[in-house]
């Protein structure tokens, strides 16, 4: 059955993939295709056979897309500073900007509020107070999420919820009290702007949060925005440096100034300019983090598969520490980061391709290495007995490995027919639940078990 | 006959502006219309058309705007603004001076 729109689509997909057009130039096409496709049928043509003379009087995509760039030299960085093409559109995104600033500077001068009552932001040597560090995410994440409730122009109900959510959470890791050595206390931080991320990732979705379309472009826009933010808080320090020389070049020492100011505001708007710029200009942007995924995925197969090898050949075990177990938390994470961008870049329609099977490979390689480490490690903690920290990192573990383990499972019945590839992204958008779960654990639950130590 | 390809990207700006300083108009229609008016023997391509157009909006010589049109689907329209007609004045002048030159010439050539 041939479906018109289904062709239209993939279409400009394409365009999209392959060009380097703007998101109007190929709404422009797109447009011109359909009515040469009615123009077409009129003249009595079948839907198909009209689409296919369209498509190729268009021409092929790389010609188009050549003459296109000869025009929009500069395309990629001028599609980032968005120029919408209605009026309604510019309104909304001046609005968008609007609330970028303020919320930077509300954000920068939350930071400097203790510091009015005697309570700055480093102590006696210059060192970060824990305060702030355990509270980081409580200075930035709300704004993001307000930022995302406007936008998503939110029940006054939602907004109840996620400030009260955040509220809530404040209140608990301050009243909390923390003894030496402060193991329970540095988890928390770890943890907690991961579940505070997730929350922010609820607001992001609005409406739709339990779908997993809306999901699935959560976690586009958390690849995305890691980018962003890096690129943008290279920027900032770059400014940084820049400032501090050359007023040492006059002797006059601003890096008190600086550090107390240009960093802080500096710091709260990259934040927010990364979430604006990842959410005004979703197309152009959404290739990054698949291509870096598609890049280094092939990569890590070949690392990981040559040390799987390596063990088997020498024997030698994995000699299991605490920190190794970290690292292998670390090696799953990054390819389950791997495998995930590469899906989410990847169109359902399409069929299996070379990404998949290196995608599946990948997965496996990391749970025969995962499975040699974790057998050491549960072993060692049966014989040494359980430290909050010994219990993060195998939880971390365990809930990557289940991940892994459903996706490996799910791929390997979808090359063999029997699910389509929605029910991999349904089990993935699905499994956010666990690290909202795990992560409330570690950051709330945790202290109380340890007695706060 | 075809028309060589300098021929036509040179005559590219006149048509198009001279299209759209009748009324309003959007990339499919204008490449209909010059098809219309060349009697069959201008037939311009999409991957060209678009992008002149694009260029003649940075020169400011066009404008665009987003309407609706009759299947109610939104569509890129592109107005003429006052330096582009100007602009035509001045490609009218300049193709007028090149075609008096031809005439005359052939004329020479046909009464000699």
């Amino acid at each position: 059955m041939f479906d018109l729109e289904t062709q239209i689509h993939s279409w400009s997909d394409h365009l999209r993939a392959h060009g380097n057009l703007s998101d109007a130039d190929i709404h422009e096409l797109e447009n011109h295709l359909r009515d040469e496709i009615e123009d077409l049928i009129a003249t009595g043509l079948t839907p198909d056979e009209a689409f296919l003379i369209s498509v190729k009087r268009l021409g092929n995509v790389d010609a188009i897309s050549h003459e296109f760039a000869k025009v929009n030299t500069e395309s990629l960085w001028k599609h980032l500073l968005v120029e919408p093409v209605d009026s309604l559109a510019k309104q909304l995104n001046r609005r968008d900007i609007t609330l970028v600033v303020i919320f930077a500077l509300l954000a920068g001068t939350l930071f400097k509020i203790p510091e009015l009552f005697g309570f700055g932001l480093l102590d006696q040597d210059g060192e970060i107070k824990i305060f702030f560090i355990k509270n980081f995410s409580f200075f930035i994440l709300p704004f993001i999420a307000a930022f995302f409730l406007i936008k998503r122009k939110s029940e006054l109900k939602t907004w109840a919820t996620i400030l009260g959510i955040f509220i809530l959470a404040a209140v608990i890791i301050n009243v909390y009290p923390s003894f030496d050595p402060h193991h329970t206390e540095i988890l928390t931080i770890f943890h907690l702007p991961l579940f505070l991320w997730l929350i922010v990732g609820a607001t992001y979705i609005g409406r739709e949060w339990q779908g997993s379309k809306g999901r699935m472009n959560f976690i586009r826009f958390t690849g995305e925005a890691f980018i962003y933010g890096v690129l943008v808080m290279a920027g900032v320090m770059v400014l940084f440096l820049f400032t501090l020389v050359i007023f040492q070049a006059i002797q006059i020492d601003v890096e008190k100034f600086l550090a107390e100011y240009l960093l802080i505001y500096g710091g709260c708007a990259a934040a927010l300019i990364t979430v604006y710029l990842v959410e005004a200009k979703k197309s152009v942007v959404e290739n990054f983090a698949p291509i870096l995924a598609k890049i280094f995925s092939p990569l890590f197969l070949i690392i990981m598969a040559t040390f799987l090898i390596v063990m088997i050949i020498t024997g030698n075990s994995p000699f299991m520490e605490r920190d190794f177990l970290i690292g292998f938390d670390f090696m799953l994470a990054l390819v389950l980061g791997l495998v995930l961008y590469v899906i989410s870049a990847r169109d359902i329609r399409q069929p299996a391709n070379l990404y998949d099977y290196l995608n599946l490979a990948l997965i496996l390689t990391a749970l025969v290495i995962d499975g040699v480490a974790l057998s050491a490690i549960i072993f060692r903690l049966s014989a040494f007995g359980i430290t909050p920290n010994k219990l993060a990192a195998l939880g971390e573990n365990l809930a990557l490995l289940g991940n892994l383990a459903g996706l490996a499972w799910l791929y390997i019945g979808y090359f063999k027919k029997k699910f389509d590839f929605a029910k991999l992204i349904k089990w993935q958008t699905d499994y956010l639940y666990v690290y909202f779960i795990w992560t409330a654990i570690v950051a709330f639950i945790f202290p109380i078990i340890f007695k706060f130590i | 006959m075809n028309v060589s390809k300098d021929l036509i990207a040179a005559s590219a700006t006149p048509l198009i502006l001279a299209i759209l300083k009748d009324y309003d108009s959007y990339g499919y229609a204008i490449i209909k219309r010059v098809k219309e008016m060349s009697e069959n023997q201008i037939i311009w391509t999409e991957g060209m058309l678009y992008p002149v157009l694009h260029r003649l909006e940075e020169q400011l010589l066009i404008e665009s705007y987003w309407d609706k049109s009759e299947a109610g689907r939104q569509r890129k329209y592109y107005r003429i603004k006052e330096s582009g007609l100007t602009e035509l004045e001045l490609q009218k002048k300049q193709w007028e001076i090149v075609h008096n030159a031809l005439a005359r010439t052939w004329n020479e050539e046909s009464n000699s």
